[in-house]
Protein backbone atom coordinates (compact mmCIF):
# COMPACT_ATOMS: atom_id res chain seq x y z
CA UNK A 1 0.00 0.00 0.00
CA UNK A 2 1.47 3.31 -1.03
CA UNK A 3 2.60 5.66 1.64
CA UNK A 4 2.59 3.39 4.58
CA UNK A 5 4.19 0.25 5.77
CA UNK A 6 4.78 -2.11 8.56
CA UNK A 7 8.20 -3.48 9.09
CA UNK A 8 10.16 -5.52 11.51
CA UNK A 9 12.81 -3.15 12.80
CA UNK A 10 15.25 -5.96 12.13
CA UNK A 11 14.29 -6.25 8.47
CA UNK A 12 17.15 -6.11 6.05
CA UNK A 13 14.80 -5.13 3.26
CA UNK A 14 13.86 -1.78 4.67
CA UNK A 15 13.91 0.92 2.03
CA UNK A 16 13.37 -1.42 -0.87
CA UNK A 17 9.73 -2.08 -0.28
CA UNK A 18 7.34 -2.31 2.57
CA UNK A 19 7.04 -5.88 3.59
CA UNK A 20 4.27 -7.46 5.50
CA UNK A 21 4.75 -10.53 7.60
CA UNK A 22 3.23 -13.30 5.49
CA UNK A 23 -0.09 -14.57 6.69
CA UNK A 24 -0.59 -11.90 9.30
CA UNK A 25 -3.53 -9.59 8.70
CA UNK A 26 -1.71 -6.56 9.98
CA UNK A 27 -4.31 -4.07 8.77
CA UNK A 28 -7.94 -4.69 9.59
CA UNK A 29 -11.16 -2.81 10.06
CA UNK A 30 -11.83 -2.21 13.74
CA UNK A 31 -15.57 -2.32 14.38
CA UNK A 32 -15.36 -0.95 17.87
CA UNK A 33 -13.68 2.26 16.74
CA UNK A 34 -15.04 2.26 13.17
CA UNK A 35 -11.64 2.82 11.70
CA UNK A 36 -8.95 0.96 9.83
CA UNK A 37 -6.35 -0.34 12.26
CA UNK A 38 -2.84 -1.78 12.23
CA UNK A 39 -1.57 -4.00 15.01
CA UNK A 40 2.16 -4.10 15.69
CA UNK A 41 4.26 -6.65 17.54
CA UNK A 42 7.59 -6.36 19.39
CA UNK A 43 10.32 -5.19 17.02
CA UNK A 44 7.91 -3.68 14.52
CA UNK A 45 6.76 -0.22 13.64
CA UNK A 46 4.03 1.29 11.50
CA UNK A 47 3.70 4.69 9.89
CA UNK A 48 0.81 6.26 8.04
CA UNK A 49 -0.48 9.45 6.48
CA UNK A 50 -4.07 8.31 6.73
CA UNK A 51 -6.71 8.57 9.40
CA UNK A 52 -6.37 5.23 11.11
CA UNK A 53 -5.52 3.56 14.38
CA UNK A 54 -2.31 1.79 15.42
CA UNK A 55 -2.61 -0.75 18.21
CA UNK A 56 -0.11 -2.65 20.30
CA UNK A 57 0.14 -4.49 23.62
CA UNK A 58 3.10 -3.60 25.81
CA UNK A 59 4.67 -5.37 28.73
CA UNK A 60 8.15 -4.13 29.54
CA UNK A 61 8.61 -2.87 25.98
CA UNK A 62 8.08 0.77 25.10
CA UNK A 63 6.21 2.39 22.24
CA UNK A 64 6.95 5.84 20.96
CA UNK A 65 3.99 7.40 19.18
CA UNK A 66 5.43 10.15 17.02
CA UNK A 67 3.62 12.52 14.66
CA UNK A 68 4.05 15.70 12.72
CA UNK A 69 1.60 17.97 14.53
CA UNK A 70 1.05 20.07 11.39
CA UNK A 71 0.23 17.26 8.94
CA UNK A 72 -0.86 14.39 11.17
CA UNK A 73 1.64 12.01 9.56
CA UNK A 74 2.46 9.65 12.38
CA UNK A 75 3.56 6.26 13.53
CA UNK A 76 4.36 3.97 16.38
CA UNK A 77 7.20 1.61 17.20
CA UNK A 78 7.43 -1.15 19.78
CA UNK A 79 10.83 -2.13 21.10
CA UNK A 80 13.02 -2.97 24.04
CA UNK A 81 16.73 -2.83 24.75
CA UNK A 82 18.75 -6.01 24.61
CA UNK A 83 20.18 -5.97 28.12
CA UNK A 84 23.38 -7.78 27.40
CA UNK A 85 25.72 -4.97 28.34
CA UNK A 86 28.24 -4.88 31.09
CA UNK A 87 27.88 -1.11 31.32
CA UNK A 88 24.44 0.28 30.50
CA UNK A 89 25.69 3.88 30.80
CA UNK A 90 28.16 3.42 27.98
CA UNK A 91 26.90 5.54 25.04
CA UNK A 92 28.20 2.90 22.64
CA UNK A 93 26.66 -0.08 24.41
CA UNK A 94 24.70 -2.63 22.41
CA UNK A 95 21.53 -1.51 24.18
CA UNK A 96 21.92 2.16 23.34
CA UNK A 97 22.83 1.40 19.75
CA UNK A 98 19.87 -0.90 19.25
CA UNK A 99 17.42 1.50 20.91
CA UNK A 100 18.72 4.35 18.79
CA UNK A 101 18.19 2.20 15.71
CA UNK A 102 14.59 1.33 16.66
CA UNK A 103 13.78 5.01 17.15
CA UNK A 104 15.56 6.11 14.00
CA UNK A 105 13.74 3.57 11.81
CA UNK A 106 10.42 5.08 12.88
CA UNK A 107 11.55 8.69 12.54
CA UNK A 108 13.21 8.14 9.16
CA UNK A 109 10.08 6.56 7.79
CA UNK A 110 7.96 9.47 9.04
CA UNK A 111 10.32 11.92 7.34
CA UNK A 112 10.07 9.90 4.13
CA UNK A 113 6.30 10.27 4.20
CA UNK A 114 6.74 14.03 4.47
CA UNK A 115 6.81 14.67 8.22
CA UNK A 116 9.16 17.45 9.25
CA UNK A 117 11.56 17.03 12.11
CA UNK A 118 10.80 20.39 13.71
CA UNK A 119 7.09 19.57 13.97
CA UNK A 120 7.48 16.13 15.54
CA UNK A 121 5.89 15.44 18.90
CA UNK A 122 5.97 12.21 20.87
CA UNK A 123 3.93 10.26 23.36
CA UNK A 124 5.54 7.39 25.30
CA UNK A 125 3.96 4.26 26.70
CA UNK A 126 4.96 1.02 28.31
CA UNK A 127 8.08 0.10 30.22
CA UNK A 128 6.02 -1.72 32.82
CA UNK A 129 8.08 -3.86 35.17
CA UNK A 130 5.84 -6.81 34.40
CA UNK A 131 8.29 -9.69 34.44
CA UNK A 132 8.17 -10.79 38.04
CA UNK A 133 11.14 -13.09 37.63
CA UNK A 134 13.36 -10.33 36.32
CA UNK A 135 12.59 -7.45 38.64
CA UNK A 136 16.23 -7.15 39.67
CA UNK A 137 17.07 -5.70 36.29
CA UNK A 138 14.02 -3.44 36.05
CA UNK A 139 13.76 -4.13 32.35
CA UNK A 140 10.78 -1.83 31.90
CA UNK A 141 12.47 1.06 33.68
CA UNK A 142 15.53 0.80 31.46
CA UNK A 143 13.42 0.83 28.32
CA UNK A 144 11.40 3.83 29.51
CA UNK A 145 14.49 5.78 30.53
CA UNK A 146 16.16 5.12 27.22
CA UNK A 147 13.15 6.38 25.24
CA UNK A 148 12.89 9.54 27.33
CA UNK A 149 16.56 10.40 27.08
CA UNK A 150 16.67 9.64 23.35
CA UNK A 151 13.83 12.09 22.65
CA UNK A 152 15.48 14.68 24.88
CA UNK A 153 18.74 14.45 22.91
CA UNK A 154 16.79 14.67 19.64
CA UNK A 155 14.80 17.63 20.99
CA UNK A 156 11.48 15.97 20.17
CA UNK A 157 8.97 17.08 22.82
CA UNK A 158 7.17 14.40 24.83
CA UNK A 159 3.63 15.76 25.17
CA UNK A 160 2.22 12.85 27.13
CA UNK A 161 3.38 9.60 28.69
CA UNK A 162 2.22 6.61 30.66
CA UNK A 163 5.27 4.61 31.68
CA UNK A 164 6.52 2.16 34.32
CA UNK A 165 4.11 0.65 36.86
CA UNK A 166 3.70 -3.14 36.84
CA UNK A 167 0.82 -3.74 34.41
CA UNK A 168 0.81 -4.52 30.71
CA UNK A 169 -0.95 -1.95 28.54
CA UNK A 170 -2.92 -1.94 25.36
CA UNK A 171 -2.31 1.26 23.44
CA UNK A 172 -4.53 2.70 20.70
CA UNK A 173 -2.94 5.56 18.77
CA UNK A 174 -4.70 7.87 16.34
CA UNK A 175 -1.86 9.67 14.58
CA UNK A 176 -4.10 12.04 12.62
CA UNK A 177 -5.25 13.73 15.83
CA UNK A 178 -2.57 12.53 18.21
CA UNK A 179 -5.15 11.00 20.50
CA UNK A 180 -4.18 7.92 22.53
CA UNK A 181 -6.23 5.51 24.56
CA UNK A 182 -4.45 3.31 27.08
CA UNK A 183 -6.03 0.28 28.64
CA UNK A 184 -4.21 -1.12 31.67
CA UNK A 185 -4.48 -4.90 31.56
CA UNK A 186 -4.70 -5.57 35.27
CA UNK A 187 -6.41 -8.92 35.14
CA UNK A 188 -4.65 -10.40 32.18
CA UNK A 189 -2.31 -13.33 32.44
CA UNK A 190 1.02 -11.97 31.38
CA UNK A 191 2.56 -15.12 29.98
CA UNK A 192 1.83 -14.45 26.33
CA UNK A 193 3.13 -10.90 26.48
CA UNK A 194 6.21 -11.89 28.46
CA UNK A 195 6.94 -14.85 26.23
CA UNK A 196 6.65 -12.76 23.10
CA UNK A 197 8.89 -10.08 24.56
CA UNK A 198 11.50 -12.60 25.67
CA UNK A 199 11.57 -14.23 22.23
CA UNK A 200 11.97 -10.79 20.69
CA UNK A 201 14.76 -9.94 23.10
CA UNK A 202 16.67 -13.11 22.26
CA UNK A 203 16.22 -12.40 18.57
CA UNK A 204 17.68 -8.89 18.75
CA UNK A 205 20.63 -9.92 20.86
CA UNK A 206 21.59 -12.51 18.28
CA UNK A 207 20.65 -10.73 15.08
CA UNK A 208 20.86 -7.08 15.32
CA UNK A 209 23.74 -5.51 17.15
CA UNK A 210 25.28 -4.23 13.93
CA UNK A 211 24.65 -3.79 10.23
CA UNK A 212 26.51 -4.73 7.06
CA UNK A 213 29.50 -2.89 5.70
CA UNK A 214 30.47 -2.69 2.05
CA UNK A 215 33.35 -0.84 0.47
CA UNK A 216 32.88 -0.05 -3.20
CA UNK A 217 35.93 -0.74 -5.29
CA UNK B 1 48.33 16.63 12.69
CA UNK B 2 45.07 14.84 13.35
CA UNK B 3 43.02 13.87 10.34
CA UNK B 4 39.69 15.61 10.11
CA UNK B 5 36.33 13.98 9.53
CA UNK B 6 33.03 15.65 8.67
CA UNK B 7 30.12 13.75 10.26
CA UNK B 8 26.71 14.55 8.76
CA UNK B 9 23.52 13.23 10.41
CA UNK B 10 20.19 14.80 11.39
CA UNK B 11 20.02 12.63 14.51
CA UNK B 12 21.83 14.16 17.47
CA UNK B 13 22.14 10.68 19.04
CA UNK B 14 23.99 9.31 16.04
CA UNK B 15 26.24 12.39 15.84
CA UNK B 16 27.13 11.86 19.50
CA UNK B 17 28.00 8.19 19.01
CA UNK B 18 29.99 8.81 15.84
CA UNK B 19 31.93 11.76 17.31
CA UNK B 20 32.61 9.82 20.53
CA UNK B 21 34.00 6.89 18.54
CA UNK B 22 36.16 8.88 16.13
CA UNK B 23 37.49 11.39 18.66
CA UNK B 24 38.42 8.50 20.90
CA UNK B 25 40.59 7.18 18.07
CA UNK B 26 42.36 10.53 17.69
CA UNK B 27 40.48 12.03 14.75
CA UNK B 28 39.20 15.57 14.68
CA UNK B 29 35.44 15.61 14.08
CA UNK B 30 33.20 18.39 12.77
CA UNK B 31 29.44 17.73 12.94
CA UNK B 32 26.76 18.84 10.49
CA UNK B 33 22.99 18.49 10.99
CA UNK B 34 21.88 17.85 7.38
CA UNK B 35 23.23 17.65 3.84
CA UNK B 36 23.05 21.38 3.29
CA UNK B 37 24.94 22.14 6.50
CA UNK B 38 27.45 19.43 5.55
CA UNK B 39 28.03 20.90 2.10
CA UNK B 40 28.61 24.39 3.54
CA UNK B 41 31.07 23.05 6.11
CA UNK B 42 32.88 20.98 3.49
CA UNK B 43 33.29 24.08 1.35
CA UNK B 44 34.66 26.13 4.24
CA UNK B 45 37.60 23.81 5.01
CA UNK B 46 39.06 20.58 3.63
CA UNK B 47 38.32 17.21 5.28
CA UNK B 48 40.13 13.89 4.97
CA UNK B 49 36.86 11.96 5.14
CA UNK B 50 33.12 12.64 4.97
CA UNK B 51 30.71 10.33 6.81
CA UNK B 52 27.06 10.95 5.99
CA UNK B 53 23.56 9.69 6.71
CA UNK B 54 21.14 9.24 3.79
CA UNK B 55 17.70 10.38 5.03
CA UNK B 56 17.96 13.98 6.20
CA UNK B 57 15.91 17.17 5.94
CA UNK B 58 16.91 19.83 3.37
CA UNK B 59 19.48 17.69 1.54
CA UNK B 60 19.90 13.92 1.66
CA UNK B 61 23.16 12.00 1.68
CA UNK B 62 23.21 11.04 -1.99
CA UNK B 63 22.61 14.63 -3.08
CA UNK B 64 25.40 15.70 -0.74
CA UNK B 65 27.76 13.16 -2.31
CA UNK B 66 26.92 14.33 -5.84
CA UNK B 67 27.45 17.96 -4.80
CA UNK B 68 30.79 17.13 -3.17
CA UNK B 69 32.02 15.11 -6.15
CA UNK B 70 31.36 18.17 -8.35
CA UNK B 71 33.88 20.14 -6.29
CA UNK B 72 37.47 19.48 -7.52
CA UNK B 73 38.81 19.36 -3.95
CA UNK B 74 36.42 16.50 -3.06
CA UNK B 75 36.84 14.50 -6.24
CA UNK B 76 38.71 11.70 -4.52
CA UNK B 77 38.01 12.30 -0.81
CA UNK B 78 36.61 9.13 0.80
CA UNK B 79 32.88 9.49 1.50
CA UNK B 80 31.15 6.85 3.64
CA UNK B 81 27.41 6.50 4.05
CA UNK B 82 26.05 5.42 7.44
CA UNK B 83 22.36 4.69 7.04
CA UNK B 84 19.29 2.65 7.96
CA UNK B 85 18.92 1.90 4.24
CA UNK B 86 19.95 -1.70 3.67
CA UNK B 87 18.39 -2.16 0.23
CA UNK B 88 20.47 -2.79 -2.87
CA UNK B 89 18.65 -0.15 -4.93
CA UNK B 90 19.63 2.67 -2.59
CA UNK B 91 23.13 1.28 -2.19
CA UNK B 92 23.60 1.29 -5.98
CA UNK B 93 22.44 4.89 -6.10
CA UNK B 94 25.03 5.72 -3.47
CA UNK B 95 27.75 3.96 -5.39
CA UNK B 96 26.75 5.73 -8.62
CA UNK B 97 26.79 9.10 -6.82
CA UNK B 98 30.40 8.44 -5.81
CA UNK B 99 30.22 6.96 -2.31
CA UNK B 100 33.30 5.07 -1.17
CA UNK B 101 31.46 2.72 1.14
CA UNK B 102 28.10 1.87 2.68
CA UNK B 103 27.57 1.08 6.36
CA UNK B 104 24.15 -0.10 7.49
CA UNK B 105 22.86 0.81 10.95
CA UNK B 106 22.62 -0.21 13.78
CA UNK B 107 25.80 1.76 14.26
CA UNK B 108 28.78 -0.41 15.18
CA UNK B 109 31.80 1.54 16.48
CA UNK B 110 34.29 -1.23 15.72
CA UNK B 111 33.13 -1.66 12.14
CA UNK B 112 33.22 2.09 11.60
CA UNK B 113 36.78 2.28 12.95
CA UNK B 114 37.90 -0.61 10.74
CA UNK B 115 36.54 1.07 7.62
CA UNK B 116 37.83 4.54 8.52
CA UNK B 117 41.32 3.18 9.19
CA UNK B 118 41.21 1.32 5.92
CA UNK B 119 40.31 4.38 3.84
CA UNK B 120 42.29 7.18 5.53
CA UNK B 121 44.69 5.42 7.87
Amino acid sequence: MAGESRNRASSESFGEASIDVPGVPNVYYDRQFNIQAAKILPGEYYVTQRDMMIVTVLGSCVSACIRDRETGIGGMNHFMLPHSDADPNNPLSTSTRYGTYAMEMLINHLLKLGARRQFLEAKLFGGGNVMQGFTVHKVGTRNAEFARSYLEVEKIPVVSQDLLDIHPRKVYYFPKTGRVLVKKLRNLHNETISEREQQYQQRIVVEKSSGDVELFT
Amino acid sequence: MAKTILAVDDSASIRQMVAFTLKGAGYEVVEAVDGEDGLNKAKSKPFNLVLTDQNMPKMDGITLIKSLRAIPQYKSTPILVLTTEAGDAMKSQGKAAGATGWLVKPFDPQKLMDVVKKVIG
